[in-house]
This record gives C-alpha cells, structure tokens and sequence, in this order.
C-alpha cells in the first residue's frame, strides 16, 4: 500500500436498482468505500445484500447505477483489459478442455498461438494443473474448477482480480487451500483483489479491508481494517478470533442469534 | 471395453432376431400376400436393389439430405439470433408461433404448382417441416444459456461475435444434432408422401408403383429401403453429436 493513499478501486454514493415486473427494487443504497492499489478487501453481507451486483458494476458487466465509480482513477468502462472477474461457479465452458478455458481471454484478444501457449503453461503451473490441461471442465473437481477459474483471469495478468464468492461451493480442506494459495499468487503478484464473500473467517483470512454490507438494498454497515492478512498462521492468533467475534456481532444482531439464525455466519 | 462391445454386439443380434421373428410370425397369422415375412421381402430387396431400387434409393437419399442441410443452414443462425437477440425475438416469435402449428405438408400442391413436379418442390416441403422442427429447440437452448457463463467471458473482453463463436455456438450445437435427428424421421414420412405424388422416381413412387401393379414382395423392398434410409440418417446423425460433441460424452 502507498502511503499516499493510491487507490485501485473508488466508489462514492452507489446506488443500484433492479427491475422488475415493472417495480424498481433498490439492491444498494449509497455505498462508497475505497481499496488502495495492490491491497485485498473483502465484501461480507448475508444474502440478497447486493454484494454480487457492486462486483458487476466494478467489472464493467452492469451500467445502469448511479454514483461514482473510479478503478485506477478512470470511470468503469466494460472494456478495461485489466479487470478479471471469476464469477460463483468459476464460469468454464464444458465444451473447452482446461487449456482451451484458461487460453479464452488471450484467443479473444487475438494473442499468437506461441504466445498464448507459453502464458497458459505459465499460469496452468502455477495453480498445479497443467497436467489437467486435456480434461473437460466436467472432469475436474470443484478445487481444480476453481483453480482453472484462476487461472484464466492471472492468464490476463490483472492488475484487478474480482471474485464473486470463490471458495463457498468447496469443502472445508479445500477451501483453506485455496484461500492459502491466493493469498501466495496476491503476494507474488501485487495485484488488487476484491472479494466477495458471506463467510466471517473468509473474509477476515483474505481481505485488509473488510467492508460489511447490510441487507436489501445493501448499504455499508462498517469499514474494519484488518492489517495482519498474509502473516503466517494468522488463522491461528487470538486477534484473528476476537476479530470474527466483532464481525459476528456486528452482521448478526443478538436477538437474531438467540432465534438460530447465526448458523449461517460460521 | 471389448467384454461390453460384445455384450452390445448381442444385443443387437437379440432385437434383429427378435424383429425378424415377430414379422415372420404376424405375416404368418395375416395369410395375405399383402404381408409376405421376411425371408421373401429381403431376397426381393436385393434383387430389386441390382435393378431399379438403387437408383430410386440414390434419388431419395439425395432429396432428403439435401433438405436436411438446407434446413441445418437456415435455422441455427435463425434460432442462434433469436434466442439471444431479444429485440429480434420479440419481432419474429409471433410469426414463428403462427406458422408453427401449421401441417406445412398441405402446401404441396402449391409449390407443385410453383417449383414443378421436380426435386424443388419436394425439397422446398421437407425444408420448411424440418426447419421449424429444429429452430424452435435451437432458439431455446440458445436463449437458456447460464447467463453468468456468458458474463465470464464478456468479463474476459468478448464482443459479440466472440460470444457467439465460444459460448451460443457450441452451447447449441448438441439440441442441433438432437433435433435434426428427431426431425429425420418427418423427414422422410414428408419424402415418401411427396414422392407418392405425380412422381416418376424415389422410393416413394417405387413403393407405390408397386402396390399398383398388387407386386407386395417388391412393395416391401420399397418399404425395407426407407426403412434403411432413415436408419442410416439416424446413426450418422448420432455419430455427428458424439464427434462433434466430445465433452458429452466424457
């Protein structure tokens, strides 16, 4: 992070609605926030918050808000090559074996066949799948569809890397796997990552910048900063753990807790 | 792998023999020459087929195929369009919900009139009964495609020409062969009834010169023929799929 304060994402007074059947349902109401180049923030909220809709409206995807909304210092357009977005269910076409999925963005641009070739080995070595290149989509399991996810947006080599609930389909080993390898390519790399997420210790073990979201329409509850992301064995601290205590009180009001609703946070 | 080739080898045997069987038998309880079994139907089958029966099977083959390619040609941009392009559906789907439901065979006469009593007007009719058949399913697949697949890789900097090549296309392309495969066997029922009117080859007329001259071992070769004309189309149709459409079948 600069001192002065770079930033890689700036959103002030964003409001979005959606329509439907002719009724216009607000999904976020004035929310701004910032994340500073080269940093990760998480976006934590429960369901229906609109967190899924502020990832589009970074990405390019949706264009119907209004507000203020600046990556690296220049209106959101839909064309920005250094955006990558890995949507839920990682978005791979089953009809493209692993290499041709993670090649996509780089056959769209129009690369060389030489040059594509040595980017997606590249890309498909560090995420520990280029033996998997021949395989469908269908063939892999949820860890390695998300680490093809991963690796068709690093093969774009972004300096911005949106992802819409990465890990939440994956089982508990997996996903602390995963979310270990992240965290080691956004050491490497630098880049920005946003993340979207309903899970408290996802969002406390990956992002710097924890932005918690209330429910329909989403508006920011609190902005917590969480320095300590990436040290080694953070999961395991006290600070880490009174941190997911706060987050919890804060999302989930007592006497919701009282009723079970809780379950959903842990 | 080969111990479920020959379990498969079997089985077919088993549904041939059983096919053949049930014919001998029904033809037996008919006692009519109109339903000669099958060990009749077949010697005069090949023996027509060293004479005129090819040729009339070459005449039909080429009709139907022709028809097939030509519907395959016109429905998939069609249906690719309509299932993506809102606007232009919304144009377009009241006339295809329209003319749909029409039994379109009922323009024979009129294009009999308008294209002659040649190959034109009989490819023309199978045309437009196949081609509704296939760009109805194709404009749905089209329309069904997840839609966060299709924002990835607009996410990824695709244009609307990369969507279609990478993500309508090959999402379309199994419900293409499926139907068309469906569609081969109107096909060839729209054939036989075009070829059955002032027609003078295929196997249509073959077939039905032969029930004219009360000659039923040769109207059966007729029938055999079709039969095997809309068998082969069946399974070419369905190798297509499976080579075309390889992560199906993994």
């Amino acid at each position: 992070m600069s001192a002065n304060g770079e930033l890689m994402v700036r959103v002030r007074g964003l409001s979005v609605s959606y329509q439907q059947q002719n009724k216009e349902i607000p999904a976020l109401r004035d929310v701004s926030f910032s994340v500073p180049k080269g940093s990760t923030c998480a976006l934590i909220g429960p369901s229906g918050c609109g967190k899924s809709t502020l990832l589009y409206v970074l990405s390019g995807l949706l264009r119907s808000w209004s507000g203020e909304v600046l990556v690296d210092g220049a209106p959101v357009t839909s064309c920005r090559r250094q955006t990558a977005l890995i949507l839920q269910d990682y978005g791979l076409l089953p009809w493209k074996k692993v290499y041709d999925n993670v090649a996509l963005g780089l056959d769209i641009r129009g690369e060389s066949r030489e040059k594509k070739y040595i980017k997606v080995k590249r890309v498909l070595n560090e995420v520990g799948l280029w033996e998997m290149r021949q395989r469908y989509p269908s063939q892999l399991s949820g860890g390695q569809r998300q680490r093809t996810g991963i690796a068709r947006a690093l093969a774009l080599e972004p300096d911005l890397l949106l992802m819409d609930e990465p890990f939440s389909s994956l089982d508990a080993l997996t996903r602390e796997k995963l979310q270990r390898q992240l965290l080691e390519i956004w050491q490497e790399k630098r880049m920005t990552v946003v993340l979207v997420t309903h899970s408290i210790e996802e969002a406390i073990f990956l992002g710097q910048r924890i932005i918690l979201l209330s429910g329909s329409p989403g508006r920011v509850l609190d902005i917590v900063e969480n320095p300590r992301v990436g040290e080694a064995g953070y999961r395991k601290t006290a600070e880490f753990h009174a941190l997911t205590t706060k987050l919890r009180e804060k999302l989930v009001p007592e006497r919701v807790e009282i009723s079970g609703g809780a379950g959903r946070w842990k | 792998m080969n111990g479920r080739k020959w379990a498969s080898a079997l089985y077919v045997t088993f549904s041939v023999t059983f096919l053949l069987l049930g014919w001998e038998l029904l033809s037996l309880a008919v006692n009519n020459p109109a339903l000669p079994g099958p060990l009749p139907a077949l010697t005069a089958f090949f023996r027509e087929l060293a004479g005129g029966l090819w040729g009339h099977f070459l005449v039909s083959s080429y009709r139907v195929v022709i028809s097939l390619v030509i519907s395959l040609v016109l429905a998939v941009p069609c249906g690719m369009v309509m299932g993506r392009e809102e606007k232009v559906d919304r144009l377009v789907a009241p006339l295809i919900y329209i003319i749909y439901p029409v039994p379109k065979i009922v323009f024979l006469p009129v294009l009999m009139v308008l294209l002659g009593i040649q190959d034109a007007s009989k490819i023309t009719l199978i045309t437009l009964v196949v081609f509704f058949q296939i760009l109805v399913p194709i404009r749905d697949a089209a329309r069904g495609i997840n839609p966060d697949l299709v924002n990835s890789v607009k996410s990824l900097g695709a244009r609307r020409r990369d969507i279609y090549l990478h993500v309508v296309w090959p999402a379309v392309l199994p419900e293409v062969l499926t139907s068309l495969r469906i569609a081969s066997g109107t096909a060839i029922a729209v054939l036989f009834f075009s070829e059955t009117i002032s027609s003078q080859e295929g196997l249509g007329y073959y077939l039905l010169d032969a029930w004219s001259r009360a000659v039923y071992t040769e109207m059966f070769a007729g029938i055999i023929a079709m039969s095997l004309l809309g068998f082969i189309i069946y399974t070419v149709l369905e190798h297509l799929e499976r080579w075309a459409c390889p992560w199906k079948y993994v």
